[in-house]
């Protein structure tokens, strides 16, 4: 009996210390990757691309990238970019918080409860991103069903 | 194309558009016949962050000079604007609804907030500054601004 080979999604998330924007960025990735998609998704910290890390590298050339940029420098897309790997879809928090005013973001180490809420939306938006390039399981999977 | 006076402060490069006016605010007037076009400067929009909303009052709202004509919001703050000329608004830039990120990306331009039709322009325009006056204003709260 074979197992079908997933293919995984890296969540690359803004590293802006000190900034609401770029905290929201950060918990809508660990919302994605602990909660909503914890199979399908993997945190890779932007830091660790920066520095030449050489494992978070081959993460980003090898699998599809989800980047999430808390501003519009986009550190997150092009750094991926930079290092050779696909963006299938950049998110900015900026647009997000355009589309979801009620959630007003504010706080840095701890977000207040509409910057929460922001960043539980965009986790959600970012799933179903995931979902579009790693389909979720369905049953009778691992008997041959989706190969 | 306007001209522009110029300074650097740390990383962080500033411009002055020499052919309007200023307000304390940083709130820029330009004259257009009888209309004058309003918008932020640079200084303002690099300091404020990305701009989020921009709520500009709608066309035929009325104003004294510092009444309230737009409020922003961007990243960082939510700013209060003051009309820097007395007057009625004749026309709101679409742009401020779509893509208020415009403010960011061309202050002087495609950036602007409104054009009103002035009411009292030659007494307004004396409690306006001069692109020079502005500069040296501007300078010296971005020169404070980096030391503390």
């Amino acid at each position: 009996m074979m197992t079908p080979i997933r293919p995984r999604v890296v969540i690359v998330p803004c590293s802006g210390i000190g900034k609401t924007y770029g905290s929201v960025s950060r918990e809508a990735a660990y919302e994605v990757v602990e909660n909503l998609r914890p199979d399908e998704a993997q945190l890779v910290a932007l830091s660790l691309l920066v520095m030449g890390d050489d494992a978070s590298r081959a993460e980003v050339t090898t699998t599809p990238a989800v980047t999430i940029d808390g501003c519009k420098l986009a550190c997150a897309t092009k750094m991926v970019q930079e290092c050779g790997g696909t963006v299938a879809r950049d998110f900015a928090v900026l647009d997000m918080y355009r589309r979801y005013r009620q959630y007003k973001p504010q706080g840095i180490a701890e977000l207040n409860e509409g910057g929460l809420q922001l960043a539980r939306a965009l986790a959600e938006e970012i799933a179903t991103v995931v979902d579009n390039i790693s389909p979720r399981p369905f049953a009778g999977e691992g008997e041959g069903g989706e190969g | 194309m306007p001209e522009f006076l110029e300074t650097r402060v740390d990383k962080f490069t500033f411009k002055v558009a020499l052919d309007r006016f200023y307000n304390a605010e940083g709130v820029w007037a330009k004259p257009e016949g009888d209309h004058i076009r309003i918008g932020l400067s640079d200084f303002i929009q690099q300091r404020s962050g990305d701009v989020a909303f921009a709520e500009v009052k709608p066309v035929g709202t009325r104003l004294a000079f510092g009444e309230e004509i737009a409020v922003i919001e961007t990243i960082k703050v939510n700013i209060s604007l003051g009309s820097p000329v007395s007057g009625e608004i004749a026309e709101v830039n679409p742009a401020m609804a779509s893509a208020p990120e415009t403010i960011n990306q061309d202050p002087y331009g495609e950036g602007w907030l409104a054009l009103v039709k002035a009411s009292n322009w030659e007494s307004d325009r004396s409690r306006l500054m001069d692109a020079h006056a502005y500069y040296e204003r501007m300078k010296g709260q971005a020169e404070e601004e980096t030391r503390s």
